[in-house]
């Protein structure tokens, strides 16, 4: 069975489509959270050495993973609507960057207060913490930048230029505990294996799937309002205000 | 055994606050966006 990618690519039809996807995202996302938030706040153990300040990482290490996933898949928009000339690729590219941003806020702000009982400060100018607010305002550059535009593919174009230079902001901050001698801790998580719980594990990877539904469903939902905003002036959108 | 509560819960409350925000934001958006089509299509009736 082929999938017909070019049908779904005009905006009018992937409208109602991203209108049929959005509820279930959210729907996923709450189910797989309570649990997330369960085995992360009643069934993993209270940790040896932090006590039970470590439960922020149930938030703070999926929330650093979705910034820099949603960054990621935000610059590949963008580049596809650069190559390919695309309007949809570039709305999905918009629609992404206000999650990515939140969730990097959310990586800030939690990681600050983890770090004030384990380091005994809210703040340090340590590498990972510092390309992390870079990322930060990365999304703020490309929001501003998206918008500052009349005419919006050209603020489409520009956008997406920004998030890809931006790209190499990523491996600076996957990388930065390795290359550079940092308070922040390493990966706790690789693909080559874990050292933690295994509830304390399945909390972080059940939080992480449920912040990765969440933001398919909040892009899902915002590219809606970005196609109405662009197609405001045609027959179909026309037709949906009625 | 170390008891942080104060930490944990600012970290999750301003977590969920972030995305409650984030939610209504969204509502907003598409209200507006639907408002901008009606106008459109007043605007064209109107002419």
């Amino acid at each position: 069975m082929s999938i017909r990618w070019y049908y779904f690519a005009s905006p009018s039809t992937f409208y109602g489509l991203a209108g049929r996807l959005a509820p279930w995202f959210f729907a996923l996302a709450a189910v797989l959270g309570v649990a997330g938030l369960y085995m992360g706040l009643v069934v993993a153990p209270t940790d040896a050495q932090q006590g039970e300040v470590y439960r922020i990482i149930f938030i703070h290490v999926p929330a650093s993973w979705m910034s820099m996933f949603i960054y990621f898949v935000m610059a590949c928009w963008g580049a596809v609507s650069l190559m390919f000339n695309t309007r949809l690729a570039a709305m999905m590219a918009r629609a992404l960057a206000p999650t990515g941003a939140m969730f990097t806020f959310v990586a800030l702000w939690t990681g600050s207060f983890w770090g004030r009982p384990t380091w005994g400060t809210y703040w340090v100018w340590d590498a990972r913490i510092t390309s992390e607010l870079v990322l930060l305002f990365l999304y703020f550059g490309y929001i501003a930048l998206a918008n500052s535009f009349e005419d919006p593919r050209r603020g489409d174009r520009a956008s997406a230029l920004l998030a890809l230079i931006g790209l190499v902001n990523l491996p600076i901050i996957y990388f930065s505990v390795v290359w550079w001698n940092t308070l922040h801790q390493g990966s706790s998580v690789s693909f080559k294996g874990t050292t933690m719980h295994v509830a304390m594990l399945w909390g972080m990877l059940l939080m992480a799937l449920s912040f990765w539904m969440y933001s398919i469903g909040a892009a899902l939902t915002r590219v809606r309002a970005v196609i109405l905003e662009r197609e405001r002036r045609t027959q179909w959108a026309r037709a949906l205000a009625r | 055994m170390r008891s942080h509560e104060f930490y944990v819960w600012m970290a999750y409350g301003m977590t969920a606050i972030a995305l409650l925000a984030e939610i209504v934001a969204l509502r907003i958006k598409r209200t507006r966006a639907l408002m901008g089509v009606e106008e459109e299509r007043d605007l064209e009736a109107q002419d």
